[in-house]
């Protein structure tokens, strides 16, 4: 099989027992690698309904078919488990050094079943795979942990993932390190490794995968992928290498869509300090960083000594970890809110959620739902980045108040209860991106329809087809006028975009490729991708064969859901967006209930999905080659056998 | 040393790989970094750095080769003879910058032969800077002029604020 290696190790730490499994070819081509393999895996393996932080729970760790191909963006894994946030389909993306090397080591994807008895570590290399004891590597922050397990193995180039105390805590949001601070963010798969007592993966290796044309692949990357002309949209080559992510912090500003304090505002005034301008010409950023063979160069490290003194090994600020520690809880002080991004990443916890569970805990602190004795003596007042420093540690520590907070945003307002549900904000348990739905009709509705609850990543829309269009996915503007692409527009030809943009980047965390890089976002053509597969592989790939097979993974994970309970009552937003935004450019605009309700329903519509319930359909899951899903999900009960149909 | 050669400079190198990768494209066709004549070494969070043949003057690789294969050109260019290299690897340990490497097929070494004097590395790089072709005098050169115009900047900031 070409571009894959091949195989699959399964790793029962229960067992202690390692296995190796052929990768199946039709399943292979079928889900491309990522979240397609990892969906296909999960959904056959485990059973609704279990503990997500029981050993019952499987954890994945898969890469792509063509993962290993030297080019910008293609250099991701996926790692995929049912989330112990969100109760659901639970996934996270990393880029950087970790899956390539993965892939050397002769396997695709790993499966890691069961709990292991005391702290374990793997050690993965040129097709051996050791199950290794983690007991002196239990309690320490993530760098060090990769340190140790490097000179252990005395190979500085083993690439290692791993989790902080936030993991072992079994925070709902602990996330994973892989290498250099790339990090599988969301939805807590960190948990599932801490309830695991696994501490961290490590890998390297020599294997490399076979292609059709390796010859014509190495033309066609030299030629479209790594020219300086590729990545020549409107958000390269300048913009991401100079000023990062954080761009978007001064851009939101601007045109009144900065979440702030907790989304009732969208305006900050204190933002100036904050933004990628600032933070630039501050003399904080030591250097950049980048994943593999990235032309953009989007990371960067900073250090500081005063008012908080940063360590380099893990203050990497992007825009969703600043605003959700800034902007979000009013605080305006820059380098306070570079030590909590560190804390977050020494401590394996993601940054969104932990800035959106602050956030959520200092409006319950206004509101009275949360006292001063509560939080023995924190004062949470809006701004005090004291305090959110102080909470980061607290919640990685499950301390105080912290320990509520650990558990999420949601679990937490059911807990504390009388209203306080108001104040979280999150979409099927996780906790929302940095992006106000209200002027962003078509990512707002793909924030609520995420598979993995609210993520920004599953589909976006609006701003970025103002100025650009993307024909070789339907993208035109014969098709989508300009009229049909404004930030506002919530016609049904943006809930077409939705749906076109939801098929194709769900291939992208399944090939597992950058977002940034690829052509809607201003990078390379999907169509130029499709050939890197064709030419890798030898298969026939053609786009239509790429957008159905997102379609495919699309479905997959939300007969997953749908498993668990997921109906048309999940898809929605917090109810704060349909309320109108108070001020700036947009002041009034809102995200009306029965706009949305509107949208949603034809959203279903283009799906296949039954609108009353927002499940798949027998002949929409056959269609896309899914009829064990379609046999799974009427054996439960959840989709009617045609028989019985009313 | 008046020869230009791959110079790169570690503030601005990234370790993205890029160089190894077209330098392995345009030798071998390969996708194996391990075909690359140019090495690239990570050190997390301080810095990377590619390093390439540096052209020495007396080059210890060619004075400890036992069969005359290697020999520097009048460029100053390390020339293998593959049928002469049995790739014993004596010449790679005596680099002290670790620019020589194995060839991962042939049983030779291979080094940096500046794609005659018009390197792939340097025209692929994505980071502005970070890898020149240049001699050492022009490296020499440009950090001087980086020194000064620091320096300038701040008398510069340090007159506006006084004034």
């Amino acid at each position: 099989m070409f571009g894959y290696m091949g195989k699959i190790l399964r790793i029962n730490l229960t067992k202690g027992k390692i296995t190796e499994e052929p990768l199946n070819e039709n399943v292979a081509r079928k889900f491309i690698g990522g979240r397609g393999l990892g969906a296909h895996i999960l959904f056959n393996e485990l059973k609704p309904g279990i503990n997500p932080l029981g050993p019952e729970n499987k954890l994945v760790v898969a890469t792509g078919v063509i993962t290993g191909i030297p080019f910008p963006g293609n250099s991701g894994l996926n790692v995929m488990a049912k989330s112990p946030l969100t109760g659901i389909w639970g996934e996270a993306t990393a880029k950087g050094f970790f899956g390539p090397e993965l892939k050397a080591t002769g396997y695709d994807a790993i499966i890691i079943e069961g709990k292991a008895e005391t702290p374990v570590y793997l050690w993965i290399h040129d097709s051996e795979a050791e199950i290794k004891d983690a007991s002196r590597l239990w309690g320490k922050p993530t760098r060090e942990v990769q340190k140790i397990i490097k000179a252990e193995l005395k190979d500085d180039r083993v690439q290692v993932g791993c989790i902080g105390i936030a993991g072992e805590n079994l925070v709902r949001f602990a996330n994973i390190m892989f290498g250099f601070n790339h990090f599988a963010g969301r939805t807590g798969m960190g948990a599932v490794m801490g309830s695991k007592n696994l501490k961290a993966i490590a890998v390297r290796g020599t294997g490399r995968a076979r292609y059709a044309h390796e010859e014509k692949l190495v033309d066609l990357l030299i030629e479209k992928l790594i020219s300086k002309e590729a990545l020549s949209g409107p958000y390269f080559p300048d913009g991401l290498f100079k000023y990062g992510s954080l761009a978007d912090l001064g851009y939101w500003q601007e045109t009144g869509r900065l979440p702030t304090m907790n989304f009732r505002k969208s305006l900050f005034p204190g933002y100036e300090n904050l933004t990628a301008e600032t933070l630039t010409s501050s003399p904080y950023i030591i250097r950049h960083n980048t994943c593999p063979h990235c032309t953009v160069g989007c990371n960067r490290i900073t250090k500081a000594n005063a008012p908080y003194k940063l360590d380099p090994e893990y203050a990497t600020p992007e825009y969703e970890s600043t605003a959700a520690l800034s902007t979000l809880c009013m605080n305006d002080n820059l380098v306070a809110t570079l030590k909590a991004i560190e804390l977050c990443n020494k401590y394996g916890m993601d940054t969104m959620s932990t800035g959106v569970t602050i956030a959520f805990a200092m409006e319950c602190y206004e509101k009275g739902k949360i006292t001063k004795k509560d939080t023995d003596g924190l004062d949470l007042t809006w701004g005090n980045h004291e305090a959110i420093v102080q909470l980061v540690e607290q919640i990685a520590r499950k301390q105080g108040i912290g320990n509520l907070l650990a558990e999420g945003s949601r679990k937490a307002a059911e807990k504390l209860g009388g209203g306080a549900e108001e104040f979280a904000m999150h979409v099927k348990g996780m906790e929302f991106p940095l992006h106000d739905a209200r002027g962003l009709k078509g990512h707002g509705l793909g924030i609520a329809t995420s598979n993995r609850g609210a993520c920004h990543l599953q589909v976006e829309t609006d701003d970025m087809f103002e100025g650009q269009l993307a024909p070789d996915i339907g993208i035109d503007e014969k098709t989508f006028p300009k009229e049909h692409r404004d930030r506002l527009y919530a016609g049904p030809e943006k809930v077409k975009i939705v749906k076109i943009i939801g098929d194709l980047f769900a291939t992208f965390d399944s090939l597992v490729i950058c977002k940034w890089t690829v052509y809607p976002c201003g990078g390379y053509k999907t169509s130029t991708l499709v050939d890197v597969v064709a030419t890798a592989t030898g298969w026939d790939f053609t786009v239509d064969e790429l957008m159905k097979t997102g379609e495919r993974i699309i479905n997959l994970c939300r007969a997953f859901n749908a498993r668990e309970g997921i109906t048309r009552k999940d898809d929605k937003l917090p109810k704060r967006f349909s309320e109108p935004l108070p001020e700036g450019p947009y002041k009034g605009e809102a995200f009306p209930e029965d706009v949305f309700e509107r949208m949603l329903s034809q959203l279903y519509k283009l799906r296949g999905w039954d609108e009353k319930t927002g499940i798949p359909t027998r002949k929409k899951l056959e269609e896309l080659e899914l009829r064990y899903v379609a046999d799974n999900l009427e054996t439960l009960g959840i989709i009617s056998s045609p028989k019985r149909k009313r | 040393m008046s020869e230009k050669f791959v110079v790169c400079n570690s503030d601005k190198c990234l370790g993205c790989g890029i160089c190894e990768f077209v330098c392995s494209a345009t030798k071998d066709k390969s996708l194996n970094p391990s075909f690359s004549r140019i090495r690239q070494v990570n050190f997390e969070p301080i810095g990377s750095m590619a390093i390439a043949c540096l052209l020495c003057e007396e080059p210890s690789c060619v004075a400890v080769c036992s069969r005359d294969a290697l020999l520097k050109d009048e460029k100053g260019v390390i020339r293998v003879d593959e049928y002469k290299c049995n790739g014993c690897g004596w010449c790679i340990r005596a680099c002290e910058f670790g620019a020589i490497t194995l060839h991962p097929t042939k049983k030779a070494v291979m080094t940096c032969d500046l794609c005659d004097g018009d390197p792939e590395c340097v025209k692929h790089c994505p980071f502005e800077d970070a890898l020149t072709y240049a001699t050492i005098e022009e490296v020499a050169h440009k950090l001087r002029k980086e020194a000064v115009d620091n320096m300038l900047r701040v008398i510069k900031a340090g007159a506006k604020s006084s004034s």
